[in-house]
């Protein structure tokens, strides 16, 4: 008898812990409900319309149209191998740098690792327009310092146009895609690194394992859930790279990716019929890759 | 517990209340009954409530982009009809991008400040504008320059757009460049014209002084009309039919232009620049002419603030025609003035009418055309004289020698939007050495696509 006041007090304590706590969530949720999920929602749903700016035709539903549409425009599989160059290029160099940036000064002491925390995450704080318009003076056809020192120091005789020429531009935007992704994946393996079971790595060290079989069998496995975020978010940024194309070539010169193009169709070609629909059908489609690549990467994670 | 389920109370309810405030959109004063009456047939602004509040957003139309210059004309405008106006700023490069998405976030301004190849062809076709024809009796009619006044018309008699100001877009050539390249021989500075000829020999000789003579930007539409003008002044091309319902630029006259260009030495198609970054590169001194130019340009070159006609390094700008065969070119005029979005509240309507009637036809369309620095798209207004408000401004008048060039305002075609991508996508095509004759058709052809 005495036991059962005592349960409800605990259940009372408890439904009451719980409302708190789905209080301190709601507006998160709903941020996420408002801005994420339900557009999420509207744009799969709008990719089956013809849906447009006019405010003169209502929105039919079309099917798959759309989606048909897509792979016989040669605009959008244009955007689309240049967004896989992008991925395929950028996300392994991404990581690769950064790991072995960071293998090589996790150990250093404390003021002097800072100092490379701080140079290496400058790109990731400063603004993207910014960084952008620092390397468009960089890359500019007539005044660019980096033409300027190309002929100073006499590797070439003529200007290079290096945002303007098909098959240079995008190698410059992944290039500057790459100092502005590789800061924070140091941060995050300088900590990971440093988290690896010393006591392991020593271990082995006495069994006779050499650098590599220390990196390789000790760190590399305690490292691997930071290697897949740093992966999977690597290539979602990627996959979705508007502002530097948006500000240094406008999807010109063979840079045009994905994510440039929803935005053209979407404001800019307002007068194309049922643009708002066929923008929408490409975010689909965009986020089925981006979906499917990270799913294969968490496989391939898990396996390691 | 008490106090986290209080906090939590309150961030949640300041949430809502954040997205409630994001929604935006139509919490205004409801319309007074007799505004919802039928408009009056003259050139009238209905009578607004006198402390209505609207909102304009304009393009950097020469200092309607300033906001200092933009603050004074509407305090003035306050204090005379008690109507607030919240201006914002939009810049070309994305400026067409937030009023799309403010339609479509059904949040768009009561007016808008831009040209007919938008307020007419884009948003007004897609019935996002207030028909303005009531406010054009005719009076307006025999004041307005007539070539506006159509380029402001749909073909069913609609008016989207109010002309406030326009102008001749032009090029503009380095004077001590020329003179240091002896090329000035091939120029008439009195008149400001050239042939292709004399342009074809002048480049020849900047180019054995200069690596880099002009430009035919093609990083994206900035700035499009001074290449399409270049294009087709070469050889007579036309880039619209004069009906306006098919694009014509494949036509051999600008095949031909557009080789000529390709093969001359010192003319780079160069889809790293647009207009503006042409204007710059001009303007630094590192290319020797500029096809996208106009008066506003020739008043303060690349908006610096450096003194009128003037490079950075202190070289004299000289505002020319495009060159053409017998050196009368057509020159691709520039129309700008005010548009109402329709937001389905008639006491904003009316007071964007009275706003209107105020810049674009009264004692006060004089301030808001020199704000603009171009000329007046009208000759009077109400009773004031605006032939001659520039007479004091010696660049103005001199500027006025390119006006009997302006040419047809094709840029009202059907599928605008999409043909000027097709232009500068078509440029940096030919740049790449693609054949000029495969690419024009093709391009032109698409362009003619949207124009169905």
């Amino acid at each position: 008898m005495a036991k059962q006041p005592k349960q409800t007090m605990s259940r009372a304590l408890q439904r009451r812990e719980d409302i708190a706590g789905y209080l301190f969530m709601l507006p998160s949720l709903i941020f996420f409900l408002g801005f994420v999920i339900i557009p999420m929602f509207m744009c799969i749903g709008m990719s089956f319309t013809d849906a447009n700016l006019n405010a003169k035709t209502a929105t039919t539903f079309v099917g798959l149209t759309n989606f048909i549409n897509l792979w016989q425009d040669a605009v959008f599989l244009d955007a689309l191998k240049n967004t896989f160059l992008l991925v395929v290029v950028t996300v392994p160099a991404v990581t690769l740098f950064s790991l072995w940036v960071s293998s090589a000064i996790y150990k250093m002491k404390m003021p002097v690792l800072s100092t490379f925390r701080c140079i290496f995450y400058l790109p990731v704080v400063t603004g993207s327009v910014a960084v952008t318009v620092v390397w468009k003076w960089i890359f500019d056809n007539y005044t660019g310092i980096l033409n300027t020192a190309l002929k100073g120091m006499g590797l070439i005789e003529k200007n290079i146009n290096w945002l303007g020429t098909d098959g240079i531009a995008i190698w410059c935007i992944i290039l500057i895609m790459f100092t502005t992704y590789v800061g924070q994946p140091i941060v995050l393996y300088v900590s990971a690194l440093g988290n690896v079971d010393q006591g392991l790595v020593e271990a082995a060290q006495v069994d006779g394992a050499t650098d590599l079989q220390v990196f390789w069998k000790i760190k590399w496995p305690q490292i691997m859930p930071t290697t897949l975020y740093i992966v999977v978010i690597t290539t979602i940024n990627t996959f979705q790279c508007f502002a530097l194309i948006q500000l240094l070539t406008e999807g010109g010169s063979g840079t045009n990716t994905v994510m440039f193009y929803i935005y053209r169709m979407a404001f800019k070609l307002t007068e194309q019929g049922g643009h708002f629909g066929y923008a929408n059908a490409m975010g689909v489609v965009l986020a089925i890759f981006i979906a499917i690549l990270s799913a294969i990467q968490f496989k391939l994670g898990e396996e390691k | 517990m008490k106090r986290s389920k209080l906090v939590s109370l309150l961030l949640a309810g300041s949430m809502l209340l954040g997205l409630a405030a994001c929604g935006g959109g139509s919490t205004t004063t409801p319309a007074p009954a007799e505004s919802k009456a039928a408009e009056p047939a003259q050139s009238q602004a209905a009578e607004p409530a006198a402390d209505t509040e609207i909102t304009l957003w304009t393009y950097p139309i020469g200092n309607w982009g300033v906001e200092a210059e933009v603050n004074k004309l509407m305090d003035q405008f306050k204090a005379d009809t008690g109507i607030t106006v919240k201006v914002e700023y939009l810049a070309y490069a994305d400026g067409d991008d937030k009023v799309n998405a403010a339609l479509s976030a059904k949040s768009a301004p009561d007016l808008i400040m831009e040209g007919p190849e938008r307020l007419v062809a884009n948003w007004g076709a897609a019935g996002h504008m207030v028909d303005l024809s009531d406010m054009i009796d005719d009076t307006d009619k025999k004041e307005i320059n007539a070539a506006c006044l159509t380029a402001c018309t749909t073909a069913d008699g609609k008016v989207y757009e109010y002309p406030v100001v326009m102008t001749a877009h032009c090029m503009a050539i380095n004077k001590q460049a020329f003179e240091a390249a002896d090329a000035l021989q091939y120029v008439d500075l009195e008149n400001h014209t050239w042939t292709t000829e004399n342009f074809i020999k002048a480049v020849e000789a900047l180019s054995v002084k200069f690596d880099d003579v002009g430009a035919v930007y093609c990083k994206g539409q900035g700035g499009d009309q001074g290449t399409r003008a270049l294009v087709n002044n070469l050889y007579g091309g036309t880039f619209t039919n004069a009906e306006h319902t098919a694009y014509t630029w494949d036509d051999p006259l600008n095949i031909k232009a557009l080789e000529q260009l390709k093969s001359m030495k010192g003319i780079n198609f160069d889809a790293s620049l647009a207009g503006g970054d042409e204007i710059a590169k001009f303007y630094q001194g590192a290319l020797q002419m500029a096809f996208c130019w106009n008066i506003a340009q020739q008043l303060n070159p690349n908006a610096a603030n450096t003194g009128a006609e003037k490079t950075v390094t202190g070289d004299d700008i000289v505002f020319m025609s495009f060159p053409s065969e017998n050196g009368e070119s057509k020159l691709q005029g520039g129309i700008w003035g005010f548009g109402i979005f329709d937001n389905g509240d008639q006491a904003k309507i009316d007071a964007a009418k009275t706003f209107i009637k105020y810049f674009a036809d009264s004692e006060h369309t004089v301030d808001a055309v020199k704000t603009a620095n171009y000329f007046a798209a009208r000759s009077a207004a109400e009773g004031t004289d605006l032939s001659g408000i520039w007479a004091d401004n010696e660049i103005m008048n001199e500027y006025n020698k390119l006006m009997p060039y302006l040419g047809d305002y094709y840029q009202v075609t059907k599928g605008w939007a999409q043909a000027r991508t097709e232009w500068w996508t078509m440029l940096q095509e030919v740049g790449k050495g693609a054949d000029v004759g495969t690419v024009v058709a093709q391009y032109a052809g698409n362009a003619n696509a949207a124009a169905k």
